[in-house]
């Protein structure tokens, strides 16, 4: 029996939820037409703003715009002041294992997480043992994705703590929502957004010694699906947007090549993966990376943001001890829920996975963006019984977790408005201090019955107003 | 501001002033032919090959196997993707540069540029289908895309590095050209001796590919003669394609850029702009005037050298 589905604007009974009630009376005040013309210029602005993501073999130069829906996803104050700080707790202790694995190991000398799970892992980078990091910080940014159940809880579905993206359209949708529905921000007191770039850079900046450090954010180039994204907080930052090419190794320190000659290099915001930093250390023929590198960061003289090696701590086979993190390492209970999470690796889960093959979703352990899973209850018995095959050969591959049934908040479509199933993720920076804007991304599967949200898939944005508590105001 | 961009940014305002002056020698080239008087110069092999010669393409043009016919040659120096510097690949490379530097533009000047681009990418279709001649309609559409961008540029950006490097770009490939066609130009006039109507219109038609022959008429107020057209497209400080206007805007630029680094492109600068300041048309003579140019156009090569290793190569 499927379990009804967690309706963001309304409760069971149809009526809107009271955070929901007044932009429901506006709606129904709003002539139709309205709609439609607000989603043009929205169009229209978003393709001035510059904000689209690039399919891959894009050749004739147009680029695809993430379509924006103008229907608020709103949080309210309580719900909010339990998920941010159930995010910082978990984002502090993913960053205490991090530093912990790379140094004395105690987490694994407790017993608590199997040894080989962590230091067999593909994403375990063994040049980070014993480096000493400032404050100790691992992942600067990280992108938590989180989803509401039909019990109405919040759940983790996925810590992203390498190079997470998506933040330029929480920006964008905050300057959309705001020129097209003025009114709107009057009657309600939503937190502001705008100075997130202004946070980033502090993280950055406070990420190393130097005193006035020079940060540069690193990009793969533009033929990267990100790259819009990148040149657009580069230049919120006001830092430079740089390429490998622009980046080289001189005398132990990493350089920069600009007009007024070379310019010694701090702080890297890398939106590169791991493995192509630096091709003297891991791929010999990419380009996108800067050849000694590495051993630059050994010595300490950059600071690379997130730091190597990350990996290992958002890996789909490390999610199911998160928990087990929070309570080992800052001796809390966990505030935020994990969804369950069988590990085919162990015998009695994996026949139990077998079995109910149907039911969930079985995802690889290394991998990301939906590529290689099962999703059982939309898969063929052909595709299930292929998929059973590949999984008892290679059981330790593998998780599996129960399909879970995303909450949903109306989106405009043709023929008015219609519930369609969103995720959230929020951005955590961490430093000296963590700091969080509040709320994130909201992702919309445009499809009807659709779980999926992903850019790249055909999912939208939504603005995420997170409101003023009532108390304070 | 970093090298790379520098150099995007530069090297794309080369690419389109490139294509513009392109469109301008195969502009006056097909008019001449049209207006000119003798039929011995109408069909005067040398004169089709004029375009080639002034960007130093024959040698290339010959290896296509295409017919030494006017339409071909404009077909190969408009259209030919085998050659680097027709006016498709120019426009394609300007864009290319503009679109990986797209946030050191404005966006103006990028619609410009990708404009142009999706413009063009129509034109190539059509002239395909059609066997379409390269006619002036279009060499006029490329100046005018050339002159919007320089006026999208001039009225959008702020003035900082970027906007330098910009105008950097553009006034070394106008020297450059400039003192081409007056290279090849004049040294067909002068082989050919003191006709006055084919004077008139072959010096005309120098004149106008470089847009000075009001500036020319203003400033002589007499018939069109071969000394006045050189002194006029050397050292007249007025004329926007003049070499030694292009130098002394090069000057001014190089002043404005960073001066911890840039010290071989100022002194190049400085030494070229010494001899168009204060040299004469005489000096130039006892020289020879193709002697002159071709060593101009080495020394302004140089320069471009200079400017490309001293702000714009990464690991100088």
């Amino acid at each position: 029996m499927v379990a009804p589905i967690y309706n963001e604007m309304c409760d069971a009974s149809g009526q809107p939820r009271s955070h929901y009630q007044a932009f429901d009376a506006w709606l129904k005040a709003c002539p139709e037409e309205m709609v439609h013309l607000k989603q043009t210029e929205a169009d229209l602005i978003s393709r001035r703003t510059g904000i689209t993501f690039s399919l891959n073999g894009d050749e004739d130069g147009t680029e695809r715009l993430i379509p924006s829906d103008l229907i608020p996803r709103i949080i309210d104050a309580h719900e909010w002041a339990d998920l941010e700080k159930g995010l910082v707790q978990r984002v502090k202790a993913l960053n205490m294992f991090l530093h912990d694995v790379y140094h004395q190991q105690n987490i694994l000398r407790a017993g608590l997480i199997p040894s080989e799970q962590v230091l067999a892992n593909a994403q375990y980078m063994p040049m980070m043992l014993s480096l000493d990091l400032p404050h100790q910080t691992y992942a600067h940014i990280a992108g938590v994705d989180i989803v509401r159940h039909s019990d109405g809880g919040f759940y983790v579905l996925e810590d992203n703590l390498r190079v997470p993206s998506g933040v330029s359209y929480m920006l964008s949708n905050r300057i959309l929502m705001m020129r097209l529905f003025p009114d709107l921000f009057r009657s309600y007191a939503v937190r502001p957004v705008e100075h997130y770039p202004a946070l980033l850079l502090q993280t950055l900046r406070s990420a190393c010694w130097v005193e006035q450090p020079t940060v540069v954010l690193h990009t793969p180039g533009r033929f990267n699906s990100a790259y819009f994204e990148h040149a657009f907080l580069a230049k919120q930052m006001g830092i430079e947007l740089v390429e490998g090419s622009d980046l080289f190794v001189r005398d132990g320190y990493v350089c920069m090549q600009t007009t007024e000659g070379r310019q010694q290099v701090d702080v890297i915001y890398r939106r590169v993966d791991d493995i192509y930093i630096d091709p003297l250390s891991f791929l010999p023929d990419s380009f996108i990376g800067v050849p000694g590198l590495a051993s630059v960061y050994r010595q300490g003289h950059v600071v690379i943001a997130n730091a190597m090696g990350t990996g290992v701590a958002d890996d789909k086979s490390i999610y199911p001890y998160v928990p087990e993190m929070i309570r080992f390492y800052l001796d809390e209970e966990p505030i935020l829920k994990n969804v369950q999470t069988w590990q085919c690796r162990k015998p009695d889960e994996l026949s139990y996975v077998l079995a109910n093959l149907p039911d969930l979703v079985v995802k690889e352990v290394h991998g990301a963006g939906g590529y290689g899973m099962l999703v059982g209850p939309t898969a063929s018995k052909a595709e299930i019984s292929e998929f059973a095959l590949r999984l008892k050969a290679n059981p330790d591959n593998y998780i599996a977790q129960p399909t879970l049934s995303l909450s949903a908040c109306p989106i405009f479509v043709d023929q008015g408005i219609a519930p369609r199933h969103i995720d959230l993720r929020p951005f955590v920076l961490m430093g000296k201090e963590t700091r969080i804007v509040p709320g994130g991304l909201t992702r919309v599967a445009l499809r009807e019955g659709s779980l999926v949200v992903n850019s790249s898939q055909g999912g939208g944005t939504k603005d995420t107003w997170v409101l003023e508590s009532t108390e304070v105001r | 501001m970093l090298s790379r961009v520098a150099a995007q940014l530069y090297w794309l305002s080369r690419y389109l002033e490139r294509a513009e002056n392109m469109a301008r020698i195969l502009e006056v080239g097909q008019s001449f032919a049209l207006v000119s008087t003798s039929d011995i110069t109408r069909a005067d092999p040398e004169t089709i090959k004029e375009p080639l010669v002034i960007t130093d393409t024959l040698e290339a043009f010959k290896a296509t196997g295409r017919p030494m016919r006017s339409d071909q040659v404009a077909q190969f120096l408009a259209w030919d993707p085998s050659h680097p510097s027709s006016i498709f690949n120019c426009i394609q490379s300007c864009r290319e540069n503009a679109r990986s530097v797209r946030g050191a533009l404005t966006v103006e000047m990028w619609e410009c540029i990708n404009d142009t681009w999706l413009e063009l990418l129509v034109k190539k279709k059509k002239a395909k289908g059609s066997n379409h001649p390269v006619d002036s309609s279009f060499f006029e559409w490329i100046k005018q895309r050339s002159h919007l961008f320089r006026g999208v540029t001039f009225a959008t950006i702020q003035r900082d590095q970027p906007y330098n490097f910009i105008r950097l770009g553009t006034y070394l490939e106008r020297a450059d050209n400039t003192a081409r066609i007056l290279s090849v130009k004049t040294r067909v006039a002068q082989a050919e001796g003191k006709d006055m109507v084919d004077d008139y219109y072959r010096l005309g038609a120098v004149l106008r590919s470089v847009s000075a022959l009001e500036a020319y008429r203003d400033t002589y107020r007499d018939a069109i003669d071969a000394d006045r057209v050189s002194e006029l497209l050397i050292f007249n400080a007025r004329v926007p394609r003049s070499l030694l206007f292009c130098l002394e805007e090069t000057s001014y630029i190089l002043d404005h850029l960073p001066q911890q680094t840039g010290r071989e492109a100022r002194k190049r600068c400085a030494n070229l702009l010494t001899h168009l300041r204060f040299g004469t048309l005489n000096e130039v003579y006892a020289q020879g005037l193709e002697t002159y140019l071709e060593e101009f156009v080495n020394e302004n090569i140089h320069l471009g050298d200079a400017v490309q290793g001293d702000y714009l190569e990464v690991l100088a």
